[in-house]
C-alpha cells in the first residue's frame, strides 16, 4: 500500500466566524499574510512527506477557509518543482465547474514535465455548491464533464496533426499542447465513487477509483469496480487500482495521538458548515433524485455506518469517526493494526490517501505525525497481503 | 409522461397533446373568447386561482412549459428563446391565431419571446412580474436570486399571502413533489444564466404592437422598482399598473383584479 499525505490547507483562524464556511463567508475575515503563512507552511509539509517517501496529493476549493488551494495544479506545479521522488497527484481537477478543458490539459502536460514525469491527475464533477461560483450550468452536468474529460484525453494522447474540436459544451479551432506531458499516453488518471454503481463505469475503464471517508460502503465501492473491472478486461484488478482516503493521526504515546486527533477533527465539523440551498442547488441533482430524498425524509446526506449499524452522529467522537473506518488514532502499531483490519474489512485496496494535516494541527505535530507514519507504519502497509480472492467478497451481493 | 388530476384544477381539464414529438400537458378551461396563459415559476398549480377567474369570461389554454409540471423536455431547447418558437408551433397545432395572450413572471418572459417573432399571434398580452429583461447589471441585482435563497424563505417572499402549492416541498406526496422537483430543474435549465434574462430581449420588444399592459404588484419583494422601470422604458408602448395588497405573484394575491385587467384590456 502506498501512502499519499494530503492536507486541505485551511484557514482554520476562520472556523470561529458563525455560518457558512463557503460561498458567503466574507472574504474580509481572511488575513492575506496570515494565509500566506499557512499555505507556506503547508508546502513544507508535502516537502517533508516526500523527503520522507510519502506520495503526495492536492486538492481544490473555491470561496472557502476549509480549503485555500484553489488551484490543484498551482499548488501542484510549485511541487513539481520543490520536490524530488514524490508522486503528485491532483485529486482532483472539478471538470464540469471548469469553463476551459483545454486549458486543464495544458496545466497537466507543464506540471508533468516539470516533475520529470511524476504528475498523477484525477477528475472530479466538482462540488455542486461551488456551481455558485463557476456558475456553470446546473443541468447537464454530467454531460459536461464527460466531454471535457474526452477533450482533454484527446488532447494528451495526440501524436498526430493539431485537432479542432466541436463539441455540446466546449469549442476550440486548434488544441495543441506545448509542452505536451513526459508520461504517454498520459498520466495516470484517477476518478471518485461513492457508489457501486459509480465505481463500475471506472473499473470498465481502468482508471483508479478512490473513495472518500466512506467507511464500510468502500467495500461496495470496490467490488463494484471489481467486477466491471473483471468483466471488462478480462482478469482481476491490481489492487493499485483502489484507494481509499481518511485521517490519520499518530503518535508514539497513545494520549498524545488523540489529542491530535481532537486537533484535526473540525474538519469534519466544519466541512458541513453550509447551508441546504447552497448543497443541492436547483437542476444539479436529478429530479428522481430529489424525489427520492424528499420522500425519505430528506437532506442529511451521506452519513457513515458504524460497526453496530448507525451513522455516525453529526457531532460525532473520534472514537465513533474510527469505528466507521474514517479516522485511524494511535501510537504506530495501532494504526498499523486499524488500517490492516479495515483493508482486510473492504476487500483490500493499494493506496491510502491520508489527511495527515487537518483542522487545526499545528506544524511539530503534523511534522511529527507523517514522520512516524512513514517511518513506522508505511514499511508494514508496503507488506501487507492481498486479500484472498474468495474471502473477499464473501456475503456482499 | 402521464398526466394527473391537480388538485385545484377541477374545474377544467387537465390533457397531454405532442407538439411535434414532445409530450405537453394542456389544461383547459372555461368558454369564451381563447386566451393563451402562460405560468410562471410557480406551475400551472401556483395559477389555479386566476385560471378560474378569467375561466369565467375565457376559454383558457394553459399549457405547462417543456421540462415543467407534467411535460416533457425537449432536446435542443434549452433557452426561452427556443421556447418562444416551440409555442409557435404549439399554437399552429392548437389553431390559436390570435388568442389574447398573458403570462406571470417566467411565463410573461415566454409571452415576449413569442410575440417578438411573431408580432401578429395575439389580439392583446398582458405581462404579469415579467422576468426576461437583464435581471442585474455589474453589482446592481435588480431581481432577487431565488437560487441562492432558502426554499422557505423564497416561499414567503413570493407573495403578501399564502405560498403557492407546491412551494412547501417537505409535505407534498410524491407526485406532487415530483412536479415541484421538475420546476425547479426547469427554472435551473432556462434561468441560471444568464440570470432569468435574455439580453437580447430589449432590443426586441418594440416590435410587439398589440395592447399591451404591464402588472406589478405594489409589494413585490422580488423585483426592485428599478426592474418595474426597466420595462416600463423597454416597452414604452405598453400601459404599466400596480396593484395593491399583492407581492410579486400577484395573479395569487389578487387574481379577480388580474383576471379584470386581462379581460378590460382584451376586450371581453
Amino acid at each position: 500500500m502506498d501512502i499519499w499525505q494530503f492536507s486541505e490547507q485551511a484557514y482554520y483562524p476562520a472556523f470561529e466566524v458563525p455560518g457558512n464556511m463557503r460561498v458567503t463567508l466574507p472574504q474580509s475575515e481572511c488575513d492575506p499574510v496570515e494565509a500566506g503563512k499557512l499555505l507556506n507552511r503547508y508546502l513544507d509539509e508535502y516537502m517533508l512527506a516526500d523527503e520522507l517517501g510519502l506520495n503526495i496529493m492536492i486538492n481544490e476549493h473555491h470561496a472557502a477557509a476549509t480549503c485555500m488551494s484553489t488551484s490543484c495544479m498551482t499548488t501542484l506545479a510549485i511541487l513539481a518543482r520543490q520536490t524530488k521522488k514524490a508522486r503528485l497527484l491532483a485529486l482532483g481537477i472539478p471538470l464540469a465547474n471548469r469553463s476551459n478543458p483545454l486549458r486543464v490539459a495544458e496545466e497537466i502536460a507543464m506540471a508533468d514535465c516539470l516533475s520529470g514525469g511524476r504528475t498523477e491527475i484525477g477528475f472530479v464533477k466538482g462540488a455542486s455548491y461551488e456551481l455558485f461560483m463557476s456558475n456553470r450550468q446546473p443541468t447537464g452536468f454530467m454531460d459536461r464533464f464527460w466531454e471535457a474529460y474526452d477533450l482533454i484525453m484527446a488532447a494528451l494522447t495526440n501524436e498526430g496533426d493539431n485537432f479542432s474540436w466541436e463539441g455540446e459544451h466546449f469549442h476550440y479551432r486548434t488544441a495543441s499542447l506545448w509542452p505536451r506531458p513526459i508520461q504517454q499516453p498520459t498520466p495516470p488518471i484517477w476518478m471518485t465513487a461513492s457508489s457501486a454503481s459509480s465505481a463500475a463505469v471506472y473499473g470498465k475503464m481502468g482508471t483508479v477509483c478512490t473513495t472518500f471517508l466512506s467507511g464500510s460502503v468502500a467495500r461496495s465501492v470496490f467490488l463494484g469496480y471489481r467486477q466491471a473491472y473483471a468483466a471488462q478486461f478480462g482478469h482481476q484488478a491490481n489492487r493499485d487500482r483502489l484507494g481509499y482516503l481518511c485521517l490519520v493521526a499518530c503518535a508514539n504515546d497513545r494520549s498524545e495521538a488523540f489529542k491530535r486527533a481532537e486537533q484535526m477533527k473540525s474538519y469534519f465539523a466544519t466541512a458541513a458548515r453550509l447551508e441546504p440551498t447552497f448543497r443541492n442547488p436547483l437542476g444539479f441533482n436529478p429530479v428522481e433524485a430529489n424525489v427520492k430524498m424528499l420522500m425519505s425524509g430528506g437532506g442529511g446526506g451521506f452519513r457513515p455506518l458504524m460497526r453496530n449499524g448507525k451513522p455516525v452522529p453529526p457531532d460525532g467522537s473520534i472514537e465513533e469517526y474510527m469505528d466507521a473506518g474514517l479516522y485511524f488514532v494511535g501510537t504506530p502499531d495501532d494504526v498499523y493494526e486499524q488500517i490492516a483490519r479495515f483493508h482486510d474489512d473492504v476487500g483490500g485496496f493499494g493506496h491510502l490517501l491520508m489527511m495527515g494535516q487537518a483542522g487545526e494541527l499545528d506544524h511539530a505535530a503534523t511534522a511529527d505525525n507523517l514522520t512516524l507514519i512513514a517511518q513506522e507504519v508505511a514499511p508494514r502497509l508496503k507488506e501487507l497481503q492481498e486479500v484472498e480472492l474468495d474471502a473477499r467478497y464473501e456475503g456482499v451481493g | 409522461m402521464a398526466t394527473v388530476s391537480l388538485a385545484g384544477l377541477e374545474f377544467g381539464t387537465l390533457s397531454a397533446i405532442a407538439i411535434r414529438g414532445t409530450q405537453v400537458e394542456l389544461f383547459k378551461a372555461g368558454s369564451g373568447a381563447p386566451l393563451l396563459f402562460l405560468h410562471g415559476l410557480d406551475g400551472l398549480e401556483g395559477a389555479a386561482e386566476a385560471m378560474r377567474a378569467l375561466a369565467e369570461q375565457f376559454t383558457v389554454y394553459a399549457p405547462s412549459h417543456p421540462g415543467f409540471g407534467g411535460s416533457q423536455q425537449r432536446d435542443g431547447v434549452n433557452r426561452v428563446d427556443d421556447l418562444g418558437y416551440f409555442y409557435l408551433d404549439l399554437m399552429d397545432q392548437l389553431e390559436l391565431q390570435q388568442p389574447a395572450m398573458a403570462g406571470t413572471s417566467f411565463g410573461a418572459w415566454l409571452a415576449a419571446e413569442i410575440l417578438t417573432k411573431e408580432p401578429a399571434r395575439a389580439s392583446s398580452l398582458t405581462l404579469i412580474s415579467p422576468l426576461g429583461l437583464k435581471t442585474a447589471e455589474r453589482r446592481e441585482q435588480y431581481v432577487a436570486d431565488i437560487f441562492m435563497v432558502a426554499k422557505q424563505e423564497l416561499a414567503k417572499r413570493m407573495q403578501v399571502g399564502e405560498p403557492g402549492p407546491l412551494q412547501n416541498v417537505m409535505d407534498l406526496p410524491e407526485e406532487q413533489l415530483r412536479r415541484a422537483m421538475r420546476n425547479d430543474e426547469a427554472m435551473s435549465l432556462y434561468g441560471w444564466t444568464p440570470y432569468m434574462c435574455n439580453p437580447k430581449l430589449a432590443e426586441r420588444l418594440h416590435r410587439i404592437t398589440c395592447p399591451a399592459r404591464i402588472l406589478w404588484g405594489v409589494e413585490d419583494a422580488i423585483a426592485t422598482p428599478a426592474y418595474h422601470e426597466a420595462w416600463a422604458a423597454a416597452m414604452p408602448q405598453a400601459e404599466t399598473a400596480t396593484i395593491e395588497g399583492a407581492g410579486f405573484r400577484l395573479h395569487a394575491d389578487q387574481p379577480a383584479a388580474i383576471a379584470a385587467r386581462i379581460a378590460s384590456l382584451a376586450g371581453a
